[in-house]
């Protein structure tokens, strides 16, 4: 790790992995800030100013989602959530109400580390519109929406409503966007529709793009939760 | 020389304040010019009884010799000399030292009496004699010490000094009572709630004895026999008029004065003399029951004698009723309502309440729309004298004039009276009077004179339509009559079934009252509700006692809807096929409240269930965050330490590895509550129960607990006796108890454990100095996985306390919750002295 020391905000009320993420991060070149509630968590984050916050879900007073939602008040400092509830529902909740990404508890150290750097790396991304996103299978051109597939690039036709997809995934590379946000993004806010329907469309989309469709490499399912664009840029970041 | 009085504070409980109230009401005294001395106090150490000792005049004790140690005494001689008027003497079970002149202190006191001195003493409840056993078994603390009853008794006056047990303890943890270093211990032991509640009760009862005691002194001087009810029961008829308002509200008071109960009768009338539902009447229900009364209804031809048989049943001591309020013919006619009450009742106070003028005129006003056609034997006998007197009569009188006048005439005259005494006695009075008149018509008015014969064959046409048109009539009046008793009964019948559908719908188990009131109605021995389901019936509920041997009538119920058979068992009372019927309709409402009853019970526990699923649900929510959060800790550790993308430093690697062992012991701490909850759960606990040294189990709990041990303090006496315990359920007991301890009590603060003898129990208690438990969150905190606040991981799924309970409970223990005076929590183990082996 080069350059500025990175400094995680790490909020969790027990204080026992505090102590194990503390260590680790710490080892790792990482600056760490602890919190043991969300007030406390809240206070933190306006004073330190940190580049990431990890999050635990399950906290007394003010639980996670509210911290998050405190937070993107203001702020649009990467946030990852750690959670021993695995249920789908506050998963969701949390990244509709604007995480970038979660670890279910127990999690192993490689794959936290590496959600950590794929979402910090997201927010030193410029907002600028790429023209064009470039894999290994596939090139896009966002702009003049054509797409070219294989070692041949071949030109394959995408519909309207699956550029619409592709683009707001390609966008957010790496980041976990849930069904609802998609939704949102490609059929406005008050459009309710049936949750086939973007699974349909997915299906489309890997069909087109994807070297082999079952098992996906590029546009990988969360079941449950959402879809997740990787690019496969920095394969030996995600290698666990 | 007259003999002293003696009066003694009776105390509930060391610390009630019988010495403060003693020397009180020596200062009093001494304020009103007596002359008081101190023969002896016991102060106790207690600052505000030295406090109050200040100023008096104390004798100075005389010392004893006894084995070698000085023992100080009341100096009887020493006060004979002096003379005062009143002496204090505190302490009137102590036992003198041996030696002296008297065993007993309460024998010095007779001295000073005998010599003319009035004495003021002191005793506690657990000195008196006869409750020397019982307060051993409540407290589990033998006195040595007793006086007595029948000398307690003697006195002239007995005050009891009486506080709440709370109070008690109040003072107690103020150090009011004890010194501060033996507060822990006595408000464990002989002070605890419990221990000190049961003591008042005792107290209460055994001066409320001697009170009753004085009473029947009273009653045999005074040569009072018969029934003397201690309890007064004051009835109150209820009639619905104007003024039954003011007659309740009087009743009440007369109640209420005397501590007694109140209870309201409406007669309902079978032959409808006086009955009319109306307003008035509910309302005064109504205000019976809101003064604390209880209303009954009682069916009864005749009202007077119904209400006094039930005040007699319900061996009521008062009977309260309204002046009359017919006029002054009507008692003619009919008797004075008043004055039959006051003949049938002997052993009754009978109050008559005069009503206020101004009611008077609205209620004769009302008479005017009673209506009374129904006939009743008074009325039968002046139809019968009517018809006897009457006719002879108009025979003589018409016999004079016979010649002037036609035979149509004379009949009809005849036919007039007829249909009077019709009118009045019905049918049969009037069949008779019909055939007497046409025999008279026949023999003096019909041609051939005195005889029996008729000659002219209109005549005859004419006896007999006067026959016929007598008993028509007769017989209409009889079943107008008739028709208006059954109407007055089904009018009475209604209100019954009203006010017994009102309370199946207001009461919440309304079966006992609905039967205590067919039993009360219908003036009924017992009642009761069987139940023929299974192969012997059983008794659902019952009201009144039956008698062996008596005529019981069985009446059955409609199914339930599930073909439960049931019945009801009535005895005693003249029953008219009328009540059976409406017996059986409100048996019919009876079975509707059980099924309704059972059908709300099956919804509950349908509801139950349900809840029990969410508990599941929670529960298994909890327990996998808990089993979760140390192997998180874990596995981030490990798997950090397994990346090879950093080098650790001694430092650092110590660290992690000390988080990763004491996560380990915390999950197989956490996994070993689980298994010993879910033993407890399903009674799979295995119990050992061995004599077990309190000493060596307290220090294995303390020495297992690693760094934390020498945050407690132990005070476990060596010469304490063995438990009846096991030994290892008792130890993780105290390692759960401890750990919770020091999780939730300030670093700085130590934990104590204590231990001591209580009659054959041993109690060990944990007293920490945290945050407590308030009293309110005991119970849910014993409840098995839960936990005081939801999203708090601290002491994994809450089980360490309920473990606790069942294991102490498992060993035939007893675990109680306290405040550890100043705050904390005092969990006491009490345990039973292993019987093999009383000493070591």
């Amino acid at each position: 790790m080069t350059g500025p020391t990175v400094k995680v905000l790490v909020i969790d009320d027990e204080p026992q992995i505090r102590r194990a993420l503390g260590l680790n991060l710490k080892a790792r070149g990482y600056e760490v800030v602890q919190a043991d509630s969300g007030e406390t968590g809240l206070r933190a984050a306006a004073e330190e100013r940190p580049d990431l916050v990890l999050l635990d879900l399950g906290l007394p007073g003010i639980d996670g989602i509210g911290v998050i939602e405190a937070l993107r008040a203001w702020t649009n400092v990467p946030i990852v959530v750690l959670t021993v509830r695995d249920e789908e529902s506050s998963k969701v909740a949390a990244l509709d109400a604007g995480a970038d990404d979660y670890v279910t508890k127990p999690f192993g150290m490689a794959e936290l580390l590496a959600r950590l750097r794929a979402a910090l790396r997201r927010s030193a991304d410029v907002e600028v519109d790429q023209p064009e996103v470039s894999t290994a299978s596939f090139r896009l051109d966002l702009i003049g929406h054509r797409a070219f597939v294989g070692t041949e690039r071949e030109e394959v036709r995408l519909t309207p409503t699956e550029w619409s997809i592709v683009k707001y995934l390609v966008r957010n590379p790496g980041r976990l966007v849930t069904h609802r946000q998609l939704v949102t993004a490609v059929w406005g806010q008050s459009y309710d529709p049936d949750p086939n329907l973007l699974r349909v469309h997915m299906g489309h989309v890997r069909r087109k793009l994807e070297p082999n469709p079952a098992t996906p490499a590029y546009f990988i399912t969360d079941s449950g939760v959402g879809y997740r664009f990787d690019s496969g840029v920095v394969p030996h970041q995600l290698r666990e | 020389m007259t003999r002293g009085a003696l009066r003694i504070y009776l105390g509930a409980a060391p610390g009630v304040g019988k010495t403060y109230a003693m020397l009180g009401e020596g200062v009093r005294r001494t304020e009103r010019g007596a002359d008081v001395v101190v023969g002896v106090v016991e102060t106790h150490g207690r600052q505000l009884t030295a406090e109050r000792l200040e100023g008096m005049e104390l004798v100075p004790r005389k010392s004893v010799e006894h084995r070698d140690t000085m023992l100080s005494e009341m100096d009887i001689d020493a006060i004979l000399m002096r003379r005062p008027d009143v002496v204090l003497v505190d302490e009137y079970a102590h036992t003198n030292a041996p030696g002296s002149r008297n065993e007993k202190r309460w024998q010095d006191v007779d001295e000073i009496l005998n010599a003319g001195i009035d004495v003021i003493s002191t005793v506690n409840i657990q000195h008196l004699e006869s409750l020397n056993d019982v307060v051993a078994r409540i407290t589990g603390t033998v006195q040595r010490e007793t006086v007595p009853d029948a000398i307690v008794r003697r006195a002239d006056q007995i005050e009891l000094v009486d506080m709440s047990p709370e109070a008690i303890r109040r003072r107690m943890a103020h150090g009011n009572i004890y010194p501060p270093e033996r507060i822990d211990a006595a408000l464990s032991n002989f002070f605890r709630p419990g221990n000190l509640g049961a003591l008042r009760e005792l107290a209460l009862l055994w001066v409320a004895d001697r009170v009753e005691e004085s009473l029947n002194t009273y009653v045999a001087a005074h040569g009072i026999s018969g029934a003397w009810e201690t309890r007064e029961r004051v009835v109150v008829g209820l009639t619905g008029a104007p003024d039954g308002d003011m007659l309740i509200r009087r009743a009440a008071r007369m109640a209420g004065r005397v501590g007694g109960e109140l209870i309201g009768v409406h007669v309902v009338s079978d032959d409808g003399l006086s009955h009319h539902v109306d307003e008035n009447l509910l309302a005064q229900r109504d205000l019976v029951v809101a003064l604390g009364g209880t209303v009954h209804d009682v069916v009864g031809h005749d009202p007077a004698a119904a209400l006094v048989g039930f005040a007699t049943n319900e061996r009521a001591t008062q009977l309260v009723i309204g002046s009359t309020q017919r006029s002054r013919w009507h008692e003619l006619w009919h008797g004075s309502f008043v004055g039959r009450v006051t003949r049938l009742a002997n052993q009754l106070d009978i109050h008559v309440i005069a009503r206020p003028e101004s009611d008077r005129r609205s209620t004769t006003h009302r008479r005017q729309h009673v209506i009374r056609p129904e006939i009743d034997t008074r009325r039968g006998v002046v139809a019968w004298i009517l018809a006897v007197a009457g006719l002879p009569s108009l025979t003589a009188a018409l016999d004079g004039m016979s010649d002037r006048l036609e035979l149509s005439t004379i009949l009809l005259m005849f036919l007039t009276l007829v249909l009077a005494v019709a009118a009045i006695g019905g049918r049969i009075v009037a069949a008779f009077a019909a055939v007497s008149a046409s025999l008279l018509v026949n023999w003096y008015f019909v041609e051939p004179r005195n005889t029996f014969t008729i000659a002219d064959g209109e005549n005859v046409v004419a006896m007999v339509v006067f026959l016929v048109v007598a008993v028509t009539v007769g017989s209409f009046v009889d079943l107008a009559a008739r028709r208006s008793i059954e109407a007055h009964r089904a009018r009475a019948e209604a209100a019954i079934l009203a006010r017994s559908a009102a309370s199946l719908v207001a009461d919440v188990d309304p079966v006992p009252s609905v039967l205590e009131q067919i039993r009360r109605t219908f003036g009924l021995t017992s009642a009761r509700l069987i139940s023929l389901d299974g192969p012997t019936p059983s008794t659902l509920a019952e009201s009144g006692d039956a008698t062996p041997g008596g005529k019981v009538v069985q009446v059955d119920i409609r199914p339930g809807p599930n073909g439960v058979r049931r019945q009801l068992d009535i005895e005693g009372g003249a029953l008219t096929a009328d009540d059976h019927r409406v017996i059986r309709i409100l048996a019919d409402q009876l079975a509707k409240a059980i099924d309704t009853q059972s059908l709300a019970l099956e919804a509950a526990e349908a509801t139950a269930l349900a809840g029990v699923d969410a508990v599941r649900t929670a529960l298994l929510r909890a327990v996998s965050h808990d089993l979760r959060s140390p192997l998180a800790t874990i596995k981030a550790m490990v798997s950090g330490l397994l990346e090879d993308d950093v080098s650790w430093t001694p430092d650092q690697l110590n660290e992690a590895l000390e988080t990763i062992d004491e996560e380990t012991d915390r999950l197989n701490r956490l996994v070993g509550n689980l298994l010993d909850a879910s033993r407890l759960q399903i009674g799979a606990l295995a119990v050992h129960l061995t004599p077990t040294s309190l000493v060596d189990t307290t220090n294995a709990a303390v020495q297992n607990l690693g760094r934390e041990a020498n945050r407690v303090e132990i005070d476990v006496p060596e010469d304490l006796p063995f438990a009846h315990a096991d030994s290892v359920l008792l130890e993780r007991a105290l390692a759960n108890l401890l750990t919770n301890a020091c999780r939730h009590s300030p670093a700085s603060s130590p934990i104590r454990v204590t231990a001591g003898r209580v009659g054959d129990r041993l109690n060990l208690c944990v007293i920490d100095r945290g945050p407590g438990i308030p009293a309110s969150d005991r119970g849910r905190v014993l409840a098995p996985f839960q936990r005081l606040g939801d999203t708090n991981t601290i002491d994994g799924v809450g089980l360490g306390l309920s473990i606790v309970q069942g294991f102490i409970e498992a060993m035939s223990g007893q675990f109680t919750m306290d405040d550890t005076p100043g705050g904390g929590l005092t969990v006491t183990l009490s345990l039973q002295v292993a019987e093999d082996c009383e000493r070591r």
